[in-house]
C-alpha cells in the first residue's frame, strides 16, 4: 500500500487505543442545553426566540443575515429560560440561549431529501445545507455552504473527504466512518452535487485500517469517480492544505482557500451529518465527540446534543478516577484548555480530554537545533518568527510570512528547549491582523 | 458535581516531545566516549586523562564563575559545557602541560560562549575558539605530538621519557605536508588502514575514524544530528584533494576531519537552520579545510575551515525556504 503524505510535519504517538474500539453511545437528552450564539467561523448570530418561548427539537433558534454564518437549532424540546452570558469553550464567556428540557420530546423535522441527488439543483442544495446549520465538524467550524459556493469564475473539480483524524486521542471520526459509512457517502454525494465537482477522494490515515478496507469496498457503488487514499500517519495530515497537497499535489497559495485550487475539503463527520439530515430531516443538533484521557472513568465516543454541558458528560462517563490538572476541548495539539465544567458542547467540539499532568517542559534558550524549521508544514522559520514576535518586530514578521502559519503546534511540540513558539507566533498574527483592521501603520 | 479542582490553563499544544536540551547534550557526550577511551588507551592514560578531565572541569568551572559574577542563574544544567569541555579535551595532543587545558576551557567558555550571551547566542563554536586561541598562542605546545615508540611513523623520534616509552613524532598530515603523500605512503604502506582504526599519532580524540563514525552513527540513529553537514563537508575536502592531485580518502581520514565534520561543524548553534544553508556551510567549510592543508602554512585546516564558515552562518540564515503555495519559477 503506497501512502501519500505532505513534506515535513511530525510523527506523534496516536494514543487512540483508549477509545478506538468503543462504539458510539447516545447520551440522550440532557435536562438543559446551552447554545452559544457564536460557534462557527464568521458573524455571530441573533436569537430568533425570547425568554419563555417553547421550542421543539430541530427548530431554528438563531440566525443572521450574513453569508458567512450558520443558523442554530434547538437540540432538545423545552422552554427558553434565559439568553445570557455563559462559559464558552474558546471565548471565555459569550451570549447563549439556555433551554430547559420539558420532557415532551417534540420534534420539528424537514422534508427528507429526494433520493435522486444527482438531479437536484446545486443552488437549492447550498441553501438546504445552510438551513441545516452545517459547519465543519473537524474543529474549525467553517460554514459548509460557504465552502461549496465557489465565487464567480472559480470552478471546483474535486471534493476531498477528510478522515485523517491526525490529532492524538480523538477517535470520533474513526467511529463515524466505521458505524455510519452509508450516511457519510450520502453526505459526500450531496456535497459533490452542491459544488459541482467531478470527482471525490476520501483520505484516511493508514492507522485506521478497518475504515480503509470498508470504504474501498463501498466507493465502488458511488455514481461519481471516488478514490480512497491511504495517508501516512503524520501530524498535521488532517489540515486542509496538507491533505490537498498529499492527495492532489496542489498547494493552496498564501492567504488563499482550497477553492483557489479547485478543491473543497470536508470532514467525514460533516458529511455524515449532512447525510443524516437528508434521510431524517433533522438539522445539525447533535454530534459525536471523544471523551478520553487518564482521569475519566469510562472513556468513549458519545453522541451528544449540542449545548450539553461538560458536567453532564463527565457524570455520564462515570466521573473522574483522578483529579484532572488539565481539561482540553479538542485534540492535544490544537485544543483549548478549559477552566470550568460548565462549558457546553459546540459544533466544533471534537472531544474533551482529561489529563492528570499538565505536560509542561522546562524552558531553555533556543539552541538553534532547527527542529522547528524541519517540522513546520508551512515551510516557515518558527524560531525566527517567535523572536521577531518577542521583540514586537511585526512588520518584519509579516515579511517573513508569519501570516502563513496555521497554528498547528508542530514547532512548539518538537522544540527541545520547550519554547512556546506557536504561542508567540499567534500573538504576532493577532497583532498584525488587528493593526490591519484598525488601519494603524507605523 | 461539586468536586473542586483547579486546572492548568496553558496554550496549545498540550503535549510536547520528550527530548530536551540536557538530553541532546548527553547524547553528543556519549557519542564521543568511544573515541575518547580509545585515545586514552592508545596514548596511555598518564598523558591523556589530565588534559581531558582538566578541560572538562575548566569549562564547567568557568561557566559557573561567569554565572556567579554576572548574577545569572546557574546554567550548568543544560550540560552544554560538558560537550564543549570534552570536544576541547579531545583536540589536545597527548601530554600537554596541565595549565593549557585550563586556559583553553576558560577561553572557550568565556570568549567563545558567555560573551555572546550564553547558550544558543554564540557565533563561533566554543571548543574551536579555545583550540584556535591556544594554537595561535602556544603553537609549539599545541603541535608537539608524542606516541609510544612502536607506533611512530618517522624514524627520528626523540625519547621523551624512557619510563613511558613515548617519543615525539610527526603526524601523518605533518609528513605529507613536508614530504608529500608519496613519502608517507612509502614510510607506511598501510597508512589508510591505520588512520581508519586509529593507530597513528595525533590529537587525543581525532585518531580513530572508525570509532568517531560509530559515535556519529549513534547520533544519526537517535536523530540528534542530520547527515547533511558532514557529507557536504567531506565532499568539500575531497574536491580540493582531487584538485591538488592527492588521495581524497586520505584527507578524509587524516587529522581532525571526521571529528570536526561530524561533531564540530554539526554544532546546532553555529550551523545554519535551513537545508540549503547547511549544504553551503558544510561544503565551503570542507573546501577551506582542504585549501589550508594544501596551500596554507598549517598542516591542519579543520579549526579555521569551520570557524570561518561559522562567521557566515547569520548570512546563510537569511536564505528563506520556498514559500508554501508558491512554486519555484
Ligand atoms: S504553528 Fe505555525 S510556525 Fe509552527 S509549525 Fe505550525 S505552521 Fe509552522
Ligand atoms: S526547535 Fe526550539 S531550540 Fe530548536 S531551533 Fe527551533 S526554537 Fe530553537
Amino acid at each position: 500500500m503506497k501512502l501519500r503524505t505532505f513534506p515535513q510535519g511530525v510523527f506523534l504517538s496516536p494514543a487512540k487505543e483508549l477509545t478506538a474500539h468503543r462504539s458510539i453511545v447516545e447520551i440522550g437528552s440532557p435536562p438543559k442545553v446551552v447554545l452559544p450564539l457564536w460557534q462557527h467561523t464568521g458573524a455571530p448570530l441573533e436569537p430568533l426566540v425570547k425568554r419563555g418561548d417553547v421550542v421543539k427539537k430541530g427548530q431554528k433558534v438563531a440566525d443572521v443575515e450574513a453569508f458567512i454564518a450558520a443558523p442554530l437549532h434547538a437540540s432538545i424540546s423545552g422552554k427558553v429560560t434565559a439568553i445570557e452570558e455563559w462559559w464558552h469553550p474558546s471565548m471565555g464567556k459569550f451570549r447563549a440561549i439556555v433551554i430547559e428540557n420539558d420532557g415532551q420530546e417534540e420534534v420539528e423535522r424537514r422534508e427528507p431529501l429526494p433520493k435522486d441527488i444527482e438531479n437536484l439543483d446545486s443552488l437549492f442544495l447550498r441553501k438546504w445545507i445552510r438551513e441545516g446549520g452545517m459547519v465543519g465538524l473537524g474543529g474549525a467550524a467553517f460554514p459548509t455552504h460557504v465552502k461549496v459556493s465557489p465565487p464567480a469564475g472559480k470552478i471546483i473539480d474535486t471534493v476531498i473527504l477528510n478522515g485523517a483524524e491526525c490529532e492524538p486521542y480523538l477517535t470520533c471520526d474513526h467511529r463515524v466512518m466505521v458505524e455510519r459509512p452509508d450516511t457519510v457517502l450520502l453526505g459526500l454525494r450531496i456535497l459533490v452535487r452542491a459544488c459541482g465537482a467531478k470527482r471525490a477522494y476520501i483520505g484516511i490515515e493508514e492507522n485506521k485500517e478497518e475504515c480503509l478496507t470498508l470504504f474501498a469496498k463501498l466507493v465502488k457503488y458511488m455514481s461519481i469517480p471516488t478514490e480512497v487514499v491511504p495517508l501516512a500517519t503524520k501530524y498535521p495530515q488532517g489540515s486542509e492544505k496538507q491533505i490537498i497537497l498529499a492527495i492532489l499535489g496542489r498547494e493552496v497559495p498564501p492567504g488563499g482557500l482550497p477553492l483557489d485550487v479547485g478543491v473543497v475539503v470536508n470532514n467525514v463527520q460533516t458529511a455524515s451529518a449532512i447525510g443524516r439530515m437528508a434521510e431524517e430531516g433533522m438539522p445539525l443538533v447533535e454530534r459525536v465527540i471523544t471523551v478520553s484521557g487518564e482521569c475519566i472513568q469510562t472513556p468513549g465516543n458519545l453522541e451528544v446534543p449540542l449545548g450539553t454541558v461538560l458536567e453532564g458528560i463527565v457524570a455520564f462517563c462515570g466521573g473522574f478516577v483522578k483529579t484532572p490538572q488539565k481539561i482540553i476541548m479538542g485534540g492535544p495539539m490544537t485544543g483549548i484548555a478549559q477552566s470550568s465544567l460548565q462549558v457546553p458542547v459546540i459544533k466544533g467540539t471534537s472531544g474533551f480530554l482529561f489529563f492528570s499532568r499538565p505536560y509542561e517542559k522546562k524552558e531553555y534558550p533556543c539552541i538553534r537545533c532547527g527542529r522547528c524549521v524541519d517540522g513546520c508544514p508551512m515551510f516557515l522559520l518558527p524560531y525566527h518568527l517567535a523572536r521577531l514576535a518577542e521583540f514586537q518586530a511585526f512588520l518584519e514578521a509579516e515579511e517573513h510570512r508569519v501570516l502563513d502559519c496555521m497554528e498547528c503546534g508542530v514547532c512548539s511540540y518538537v522544540c527541545p528547549a520547550g519554547i512556546p513558539l506557536t504561542q508567540f507566533i499567534k500573538l504576532a498574527k493577532a497583532e498584525i491582523i488587528r493593526r490591519k483592521k484598525g488601519g494603524v501603520t507605523r | 458535581m461539586s468536586v473542586e479542582f483547579k486546572t492548568v490553563l496553558t496554550p496549545p499544544p498540550h503535549v510536547k516531545s520528550a527530548l530536551d536540551v540536557p538530553q541532546v547534550m548527553t547524547h553528543v557526550f556519549l557519542a564521543l566516549l568511544p573515541a575518547t577511551f580509545w585515545g586514552m588507551a592508545f596514548f596511555g592514560y598518564r598523558l591523556t586523562l589530565g588534559p581531558i578531565v582538566l578541560s572538562l572541569l575548566s569549562c564547567l568551572g568557568f561557566e559557573a564563575l561567569d554565572c556567579f559574577l554576572f548574577r545569572k542563574p546557574l546554567s550548568l544544567g543544560d550540560r552544554s559545557a560538558l560537550v564543549t569541555g570534552l570536544l576541547l579535551g579531545l583536540s589536545f595532543p597527548p601530554g600537554v602541560p596541565f595549565w593549557l587545558p585550563i586556559v583553553g576551557g576558560g577561553t572557550a567558555i568565556i570568549l567563545g560562549k558567555q560573551m555572546f550571551g550564553g547558550l544558543g547566542q554564540n557565533i563561533f563554536n566554543p571548543a574551536l575558539v579555545g583550540r584556535a586561541v591556544l594554537f595561535l598562542s602556544w603553537p609549539g605546545l599545541m603541535s608537539t605530538y608524542v606516541v609510544r615508540n612502536v607506533w611512530t611513523l618517522s624514524k627520528s623520534g626523540e625519547v621523551v621519557s624512557s619510563l613511558w616509552e613515548v617519543v615525539t613524532t610527526a603526524t601523518p598530515l605533518g609528513i605529507s605536508k613536508m614530504q608529500g603523500y608519496q613519502a608517507l605512503a612509502h614510510l607506511e604502506p598501510r597508512i589508510l588502514w591505520r588512520l581508519f582504526w586509529g593507530t597513528v599519532p595525533g590529537c587525543i580524540g581525532e585518531i580513530s575514524a572508525f570509532l568517531l563514525l560509530c559515535g556519529f552513527a549513534y547520533l544519526l540513529w537517535r536523530k540528534i544530528v542530520r547527515w547533511d553537514i558532514p557529507v557536504f563537508y567531506f565532499l568539500g575536502i575531497a574536491l580540493v584533494a582531487v584538485l591538488a592531485r592527492q588521495n581524497p580518502l586520505y584527507h578524509l581520514l587524516a587529522g581532525s576531519a571526521i571529528l570536526g565534520g561530524c561533531f564540530m561543524a554539526t554544532d546546532y548553534t553555529t550551523s545554519p537552520m535551513t537545508p540549503k544553508g547547511r549544504m553551503i556551510f558544510g561544503f565551503f567549510a570542507g573546501m577551506i579545510t582542504g585549501m589550508i592543508r594544501w596551500l596554507g602554512g598549517y598542516q591542519e585546516g579543520v579549526t579555521f575551515g569551520i570557524l570561518i564558515m561559522n562567521a557566515v552562518v547569520p548570512f546563510l540564515d537569511r536564505l528563506l525556504p520556498r514559500r508554501f503555495g508558491v512554486k519555484k519559477i
